[in-house]
């Protein structure tokens, strides 16, 4: 019943009703823009790491993030093979080198991971495909996501990394994420031979793959138990909550996406409840009559708020087709990853329905104020 | 008769100066003046705030640079932002003092890959941002580096950056920790801050620098150098001497002034960096977002109002006299707006920036902008609603 009036009441003037979803519609739309920035920083921090094939990872006990990971010694993987769960611990070495066309120019500043292709680290077809690609000596693949600044990336083409000569093998589609500006492959031959004074048994990462059907949390406790303490063992979910605590409390990208998220609540909830507040005043003498006939004010209050979500509901329909193409914008200005995923459409739809709730409840206060006898 | 009418009617109406219509109308009534103040009041407040936080972040990634103590600057001309390690030969820079009008040449070692500072009493080790210069020169305009150069004469004695991100333990009053595994002495602090790539900084000796980064604190005649920074001799023209010192040097260098050297990082921040055009897409929501919020609580304040602009005109006032008194009434909303949502504006800059330590501060240009961003967001509003007011029909509002 309060249903069927608060459907009446949004339909009866359309041109209003109209206005108040123009407004809702922005504020979900803000909303969304804030929260996309937000959650890409975290995202852009685990983009690599969501491509990488490995149940467990472990890394260095001064691990910091994934840029700064500092190194392991590699025997660790094998003392880690021997566990029964553990199908294959394979080491992941990365450095930090310079990029610079042979004809001089800028010396820019790329990220190089170097592994046994035979390994498959990396969850990308572009890369299992170019295996023999990355056999060659000297020969990197490039991250198709780096800069304009780099150059033209087609194969073929000779750069030099640290001063050395190697040739563009190919490329393919991850993304930089926050590594930087550029990021190349190499096996760990050429890997070497870009940092001569880096040696193998010094590991930046490893990555291990477990058998089917064994326990990640298990084989974890179980190699942390074996391995002595200068390596710490993460699985997969705690790798995520490590790397987005990091982004989001500990650099100054995620603390202002943060501030910024807040402030659009606030503004979002300031524009529901100014929405909300003006159609109730508008309405008071209709709400006033329903009084007067007799119910009551909690009748009334369930018809604001049914009214508050439905207009909610139907902002968000609008405010989520945009939001897909203002994100799709920015993933091609900043190339991080503000993808409209579960957490996106969630956080917004339970953002959104709380605040029209909380706005709905600011503007009760003005039905109680709804005196029969005054209206007229 | 139309004519007659249009000429007639007005001069018998009241002049318009004597009654402040348009505010009156914004004053009438109190609940409606609250409310649409605080809508476009918000409006504002996120556009100040997404401005605040765009150029807090360009005031970080300039700060360090805007302490350089320099007319002008020698780097590698391959560098393409302030903060890459891309050093040059030193012996490069000895022409350097023998240009006409070079009154002093000091080389500025950095580091910003390759220093690993250990928390104080904690176990975790962070990449810092390092500078390193000859403690008897001054680089820096930052007083309390200079009052506390001198400490850096001791081996192994730092200065560290009491506005660090927290996590780095540089804050404290810790004196000793390690640098690379060396031990270090803490020997003084001074306020710089964190920007977008470096989380604190560390300043040091060149001798002090050599030791963390080869073990051997004899070698640093051998570093190369990061920046050679030049003071001109007073009076003399800043220009001519880049001249006189990109003619005099190798090729591998070029030489900037302090504001070439600004916006060649603001260049790099807004162009390469991801960060820079996030925050430049955040401006740009925050103002189209304000512009909507402001359009839909003038329109309706218009809509409210209507039976009594239908008034006016059944009284006779003409379009042009409409139309200015609702240019007038959006002018006034915006103003009245703005100044609370700046107030407001005020502590969400302390807060963030407290909580980001970042530099966001209420500038004279900022406030300017955003009161010409506000006054164009409700005039536009207006200009779109007033459609609304010219078509009311005085014997259908009633």
């Amino acid at each position: 019943m309060p249903l069927h009036i608060a459907w009446r009441i949004l339909t009866h003037q359309k041109g209003r009703t109209a206005l108040a979803l123009g407004g809702i519609f922005i504020a979900i739309l803000l909303i969304f823009v804030e929260l996309g920035f937000f959650i890409a920083v975290p995202q852009g921090g685990m983009l690599i790491y969501d491509h990488m094939r490995f149940d467990l990872l472990v890394a260095s006990n001064k691990y910091i993030f994934q840029a700064e990971s500092w190194q392991f010694p590699r025997e660790r993987l094998a003392e880690a093979g021997r566990n029964s769960g553990v199908a294959q611990a394979s080491p992941l070495y990365f450095g930090g080198a310079k990029w610079q066309d042979p004809g001089g120019g800028l010396r820019l500043d790329i990220a190089v991971f170097g592994f046994d292709p035979q390994a498959r680290p990396f969850t990308v077809a572009d890369i299992e495909n170019q295996t023999a690609v990355l056999d060659r000596p000297d020969t990197v693949l490039v991250d198709s996501q780096t800069r304009p600044l780099f150059g033209p990336l087609q194969s073929g083409r000779v750069v030099e990394l640290n001063g050395r000569r190697v040739t563009i093998g190919g490329d393919y589609v991850l993304g930089t994420g926050f590594l930087g500006l550029g990021v190349v492959l190499a096996n760990e031959a050429n890997f070497f031979r870009l940092f001569p004074n880096r040696r193998p048994e010094q590991v930046n990462y490893g990555l291990v793959t477990l058998r089917a059907g064994a326990d990640p949390d298990l084989v974890a406790r179980e190699l942390r138990g074996l391995l002595p303490n200068d390596v710490q063992v993460f699985t997969r979910p705690e790798l995520a909550a490590h790397e987005i605590s990091f982004w989001t409390t500990r650099t100054g990208t995620g603390l202002i996406f943060g501030s910024g998220l807040i402030v659009a609540f606030v503004v979002g909830i300031m524009v529901l409840y100014q929405t909300l507040a003006t159609q109730i005043t508008r309405q008071l003498p209709q709400f006033a009559t329903l009084k007067a006939i007799g119910y009551s004010n909690g009748f009334l209050n369930a018809i604001v708020l049914i009214e508050a979500v439905l207009v909610m509901l139907i902002a968000f329909v609008p405010a989520f087709a945009v939001a897909i193409g203002i994100y799709a914008v920015v993933r091609s200005k900043t190339l991080l990853p503000v993808n409209m995923t579960g957490i996106e459409l969630g956080g917004v739809l339970a953002a959104t329905l709380l605040m029209s709730v909380i706005s709905a409840l600011l503007s009760l206060g003005r039905l109680r104020r709804a005196d029969p006898a005054e209206i007229f | 008769m139309a004519q007659e009418t249009a000429d007639r009617l007005p001069r018998a109406l009241p002049d318009n100066r004597s009654v402040p219509l348009a505010w009156r109308n914004l004053v009438s009534n109190k609940r409606r003046l609250i409310r649409s103040s605080a809508g476009i009041g918000f409006a504002v407040l996120l556009m100040l705030v997404q401005l605040g936080f765009e150029s807090g972040f360009f005031n970080a990634s300039l700060g360090v640079i805007r302490q350089l103590d320099g007319d002008l600057f020698v780097l590698r001309a391959s560098k393409y932002r302030f903060g890459d390690e891309d050093p040059f030969a030193r012996r490069d820079l000895d022409p350097a003092a023998g240009v006409t009008g070079v009154a002093s040449v000091v080389p500025l070692y950095a580091a910003w890959q390759s220093l690993f500072w250990k928390e104080p009493g904690g176990d975790k080790s962070y990449l810092v941002q390092a500078f390193a210069f000859d403690p008897d020169r001054q680089v820096f305009l930052l007083p309390e580096v200079n009052e506390q150069r001198a400490l850096l004469k001791q081996e192994d004695a730092v200065l560290v950056d009491r506005r660090a991100r927290p996590f780095l333990g540089m804050g404290g009053d810790a004196r000793e920790t390690e640098i690379n595994g060396r031990a270090v002495h803490i020997v003084g602090r001074f306020g710089l801050g964190p920007d977008f790539m470096s989380n604190g900084t560390v300043m040091m000796s060149e001798r002090t620098f050599a030791g963390l980064l080869t073990g051997n604190r004899e070698s640093a005649a051998a570093l190369p150098v990061e920046y050679g920074v030049i003071k001109v001799q007073p009076g003399a023209d800043v220009a001519a001497v880049q001249q006189a010192l990109a003619a005099a040097l190798p090729k591998e260098v070029r030489v900037f002034t302090k504001p070439q050297l600004i916006a060649f990082e603001t260049t790099f921040q807004a162009d390469l960096s991801s960060a820079g055009p996030i925050f430049w897409m955040g401006t740009l929501v925050g103002f189209v977002v304000g512009m909507l919020i402001s359009y839909q609580v003038i329109y309706t304040d218009l809509a409210d109002q209507l039976p009594q602009y239908a008034t006016l005109k059944g009284m006779g006032y003409g379009t042009g006299y409409l139309m200015r008194i609702v240019f007038e009434q959006a002018a006034l909303s915006a103003i009245i707006a703005f100044v609370p949502a700046w107030l407001l504006c005020l502590l969400v800059y302390y807060v963030v920036g407290q909580l980001a330590l970042l530099p966001l501060h209420m500038t004279l240009s900022l406030t300017l902008f955003s009161l010409a961003l506000t006054l164009a967001m409700c005039l536009i509003a207006a200009s779109l609603a007033i459609r609304r007011v010219l078509t009311a029909d005085p014997a259908e509002v009633f």
